[in-house]
């Protein structure tokens, strides 16, 4: 399979090194991870707050995006950002099929969510946050993301 | 003294010829000299092109990725179109 070669090399590679502020928790599979990650900085939105990251791969990786969103529980809440609904989907162009490249990694995906958070300056939702989450059930790979700001 | 030479067994080794100090494939992160995902066997079964842009892919792995439409015939690596050196 091309999704579990490569992704065994990745977790390979994450043994033995891997950027500040991410961590790897699980990884049991290959199909589904669980990535931790934290901002670097001290942007006060996300002072002291670790949050968790779901990858889930299919066997088309990495031709095809992993769906990636945010969980949250006790510990992990969903970070407030203009660009992550309160369900933890995330908006990002890297992760649609519009900007996705196989040369991204699970490592890079998490760097570029950091960065996206530290670049942050707004502590709120997307706009229409409520009723996405209430109405939303599509995963979102299917769902049609019109990338407009360019600012994060 | 005279020698008569019964048998002998040669050893040689290979690399692809490459421009670029990197020696994985962006997409497969095997080796070049490797094969991509689904190859048993490297070599001449599994090639490597290199584009215009002068980026370098394992043949399977850049044809999995311009074959769909996502990947709007640019390469991975800077996005610029995909187009073999050469062809």
């Amino acid at each position: 399979m091309f999704a579990s070669k490569r992704l065994g090399k990745e977790l390979g590679k994450l043994h033995e090194h891997i950027a500040p502020g991410i961590t790897l928790v699980s990884a049991e599979d290959l199909k589904q991870w669980i990535m931790d990650i934290r901002v670097l900085d001290d942007n006060p939105i996300y002072k002291d707050q670790v949050f968790r990251l779901k990858f889930s791969f299919s066997n088309s990786y990495p031709i095809e995006a992993p769906e990636v969103v945010f969980i949250s529980d006790a510990q992990h809440p969903i970070p407030m950002h203009p660009h992550v609904y309160s369900n933890g989907i995330i908006c990002l162009d890297l992760l649609d099929k519009a900007a996705w490249s196989p040369v991204h990694n699970v490592e890079s995906i998490c760097i570029s969510l950091q960065s996206m958070l530290t670049g942050n300056s707004k502590n709120e939702r997307p706009p229409g946050d409520d009723d996405f989450v209430r109405r939303n059930t599509r995963r979102p790979r299917d769902i049609n993301w019109s990338f407009h700001d360019n600012d994060v | 003294m005279k020698v008569t030479i019964k048998q002998w067994n040669a050893v040689a080794t290979w690399r692809w010829d490459m421009a670029e100090d990197d020696d994985v494939c962006g997409i497969c992160r095997s080796a070049y000299d490797s094969t991509c995902s689904k190859c048993k066997y490297p070599g001449d079964e599994c090639p490597l092109l290199m584009g215009e842009c002068n980026h370098s892919f394992h043949m399977h792995c850049i044809i999995a990725w311009v074959r769909q439409e996502q990947s709007q015939d640019r390469c991975p690596m800077c996005r610029q179109p995909w187009k073999e050196k050469g062809a």
